[in-house]
């Protein structure tokens, strides 16, 4: 017991649930830019799952892992513009174009990676790259602190650096305001002038290229391979996050480390004398209690709305 | 427009006499088939000696480096050892397909014996296997259901995976230099436990004081989870993990491979897996506990030859039979290791140590043999 409670309050446990965090938060930012201006963008893992693939791919054709993460990238924004497409233009449900994505994402790439390297299961033929992993001069320095946040991959520090952006893009800028006001009443929006298709267009994209960095991720930065189903549902935990964090950048990035946090814990728990099925559950249960909190507080909300109406 | 009505008509031509050639070769094919069923049934006992025409279907496609490439290994082994015809049919993962290529084969008057694998064919096979009673078949790492005298003309081959993740333990219980060693699973079922059982039971011959961390992933897909599981058992102190956890493996092996530990593969030999693309990977790895899916069928294909083959029987195959194993070994291990490896092997074949199985064990059995190695 000693020994697992000297783990969980280590630095490299620490370190593991910044690790852990980086795919749920940078999806989750994705899933609030889009719902920010009143569209659910469901399929998050889809876009993770094609451009995990797109980055590896990428990464070995053009021998350099920053062109794959463009490439990577090129693949988030086209499945954002085929969803707006599809969604905006076509009219169609826009829960059901994010469902079509991700079931054409987890068949697609298995199609994809067996043409290009004759396996079903994983990319291993493939010589491809990973993003570079970063020690910050002076903080690595700090005895524990630096052992924490040093050394991590490029991307997790671009993933913690978008909640800032995002954040910036949202509250400080035109176009954030504009935003926020079509995911608040389409309609009062139109009235005084605002392309409410642009700006839903526009969110479909910034999504796309956030979901499609945490894709990069899982397979350029997490790991160094791409293989089947690798995102294993990390998208949709990240619509939970989402959903938890209040809809604000910062809450965003709080109920993405809780569920980091969870993940570490029931990773360096499967030890323990408890059961591996309780521990494996811990992650999803807490996904659950996330959401009752979430609804709860915001039927309060609604509640004083009404109110004051 | 005008090209594309020509491309039309071109296509349309084409699939017409497609069907004519394909219709004309089937019900041909079914007269010939129903003459020839009539003459194997009373040859199976007089094809004794006979080279044997053998076709091998696989769920799936080649270049797995596992399972399917070995069947396909097998086939040229039963050609240059048997002097056997083999056809190796690759049935691509769509299911669909699975059951009308199994009944083409069986359709398929030169075939003497159809081989099959994975329990996702067993039931399929079973079904077929009634309907061509002399036909002959071979279903390997599972067996189908006898009960009630069915499948009178089907060999099945299971493999005792325990025995070959008992050397694995021993291996890695030698080879530790903490004295904790580390196994990640796929999904907690009784395959995977046999795994780990056998494992248990290997590090403690080799070491009775051995400490082993135990963790599964919950799916065979998660990579990352599975290298955060691998990591997180470094940090505990293993340095030797063993994997079974099919392509979430990959996670384990690249988890060892970035802190310099040692991973033991599983199914295939998976140093020589990763030597061209990835050597780094190739070099992380201790050795591979494997399946030997080509041993096992060129075996049965053999016995059959000579007429001795148990059909209607299931057969489990383990070290001495050389169905199972350990693969090449790191440049790493001493000669010492490795042929204290092959003492414990030896002992299994001869029968002098009996590997526990998980297989008939209870879920609060199997929480004792993990509770008694834990550290």
């Amino acid at each position: 017991m000693n020994t697992v409670m000297a783990t969980i309050f280590s630095a490299s446990f620490l370190f593991s649930v910044i690790r852990l965090t980086t795919p749920i938060l940078l999806a989750a930012l994705a899933a609030l830019i889009t719902d920010r201006a009143g569209v659910m963008n469901i399929g998050l893992e889809g876009i993770m799952l094609c451009s995990a693939l797109a980055g590896v791919v990428g990464s070995a054709a053009f021998h350099s892992a920053f062109l794959g993460l463009v490439f990577a990238m090129v693949t988030g924004v086209v499945l954002g513009l085929v969803m707006a497409y599809s969604a905006l233009n076509l009219k169609a449900d826009i829960i059901l174009v994010g469902i079509a994505i991700n079931l054409m994402a987890s068949g697609g790439t298995i199609f994809i990676l067996y043409s290009i390297c004759g396996d079903k299961g994983n990319s291993t033929s493939l010589k491809s790259l990973t993003m570079p992993s970063v020690n910050i001069p002076l903080i690595q320095n700090i005895p524990v602190l630096g052992n924490i946040i040093s050394g991590h991959n490029l991307l997790t520090y671009i993933a913690f650096l978008s909640v800032f952006l995002i954040w910036l893009l949202l509250y400080k800028t035109p176009l954030g305001l504009r935003i926020r006001v079509v995911g608040e009443n389409p309609n009062a929006a139109e009235s005084v002038g605002i392309n409410v298709r642009k700006i839903q267009y526009t969110v479909l994209v910034i999504s796309g290229i956030l979901a499609s960095i945490g894709g990069a991720y899982m397979s350029m930065g997490y790991m160094d391979k791409f293989s089947r189903d690798m995102v294993a549902g990390r998208g949709f935990i990240a619509l939970a996050a989402e959903a938890l964090g209040t809809g604000t950048p910062v809450g965003i990035m709080g109920s993405s480390l809780i569920f980091g946090a969870a993940d570490a814990l029931a990773t360096n728990l499967q030890v323990l004398d408890i059961p591996v099925q309780f521990v494996q559950m811990i992650p999803y249960a807490l996904t659950i209690v996330g959401l009752i909190v979430y609804s709860i507080s915001r039927n309060k909300k609604e509640k004083k709305i009404g109110i004051s109406k | 427009m005008k090209f594309g009505k020509r491309l039309l008509s071109a296509i349309l031509v084409l699939a017409m006499s497609l069907t004519f050639v394909l219709t004309g070769c089937s019900s041909e094919e079914s007269q010939g088939s129903a003459a020839a069923s009539g003459s194997t049934a009373q040859s199976g006992t007089e094809k004794a000696g006979k080279k044997l025409n053998v076709a091998i279907l696989l769920n799936g496609t080649l270049g797995d480096k596992a399972f399917f490439d070995s069947a396909a290994n097998g086939a040229k082994m039963m050609e240059s050892e048997l002097g056997c015809t083999t056809k190796v049919i690759e049935m691509t993962a769509d299911e669909t397909k699975w059951l009308p290529a199994l009944t083409d084969a069986s359709e398929n008057p030169d075939y003497d014996i159809i081989i099959v694998g994975t329990w996702q064919m067993a039931e399929k096979l079973a079904q077929i296997a009634a309907q061509y009673p002399d036909k002959k078949y071979i279903i390997f790492d599972s067996s189908v259901d006898y009960k009630d005298g069915k499948c009178k003309n089907v060999y099945s081959i299971e493999y005792k995976q325990n025995e070959c993740s008992y050397l694995a333990g021993v291996a890695g219980a030698l080879s530790t230099k903490t004295g904790k060693i580390g196994f990640v699973g796929g999904m907690e079922n009784t395959v995977i436990n046999d795994f780990l059982v056998g494992y248990i039971q290997g590090a403690k011959a080799a070491n009775p004081n051995i400490k082993v961390l135990t963790s599964y992933v919950g799916n065979f897909t998660d990579t990352a989870h599975a290298k955060e599981l691998t990591l997180a058992q470094i940090n505990q102190g293993a340095d030797v993990v063993f994997q079974a956890a099919s392509n979430a493996g990959l996670g384990v092996i690249d988890g060892c491979t970035a802190k310099g530990k040692f991973v033991i593969g599983v199914d295939s030999d998976q140093a020589l897996a990763f030597q061209s693309s990835d050597p780094a990977k190739a070099n992380a790895v201790l050795t591979s506990a494997l399946k030997r899916v080509d041993i096992s069928i060129t075996k049965a294909v053999k016995e059959a030859q000579a007429g001795t083959l148990k059909f209607g029987e299931a057969e489990t195959l383990g070290l001495a039979d050389n169905c199972v194993g350990l693969g090449t070994y790191n440049k790493g291990v001493s000669k010492d290791v490795q042929d204290k490896v092959t003492e414990f092997a030896e002992k299994i074949k001869s029968g002098s140590i009996k590997v526990d199985t998980a297989f008939g064990k209870s879920t609060s059995e199997i929480e004792a043999v993990k509770k008694s190695v834990r550290p």
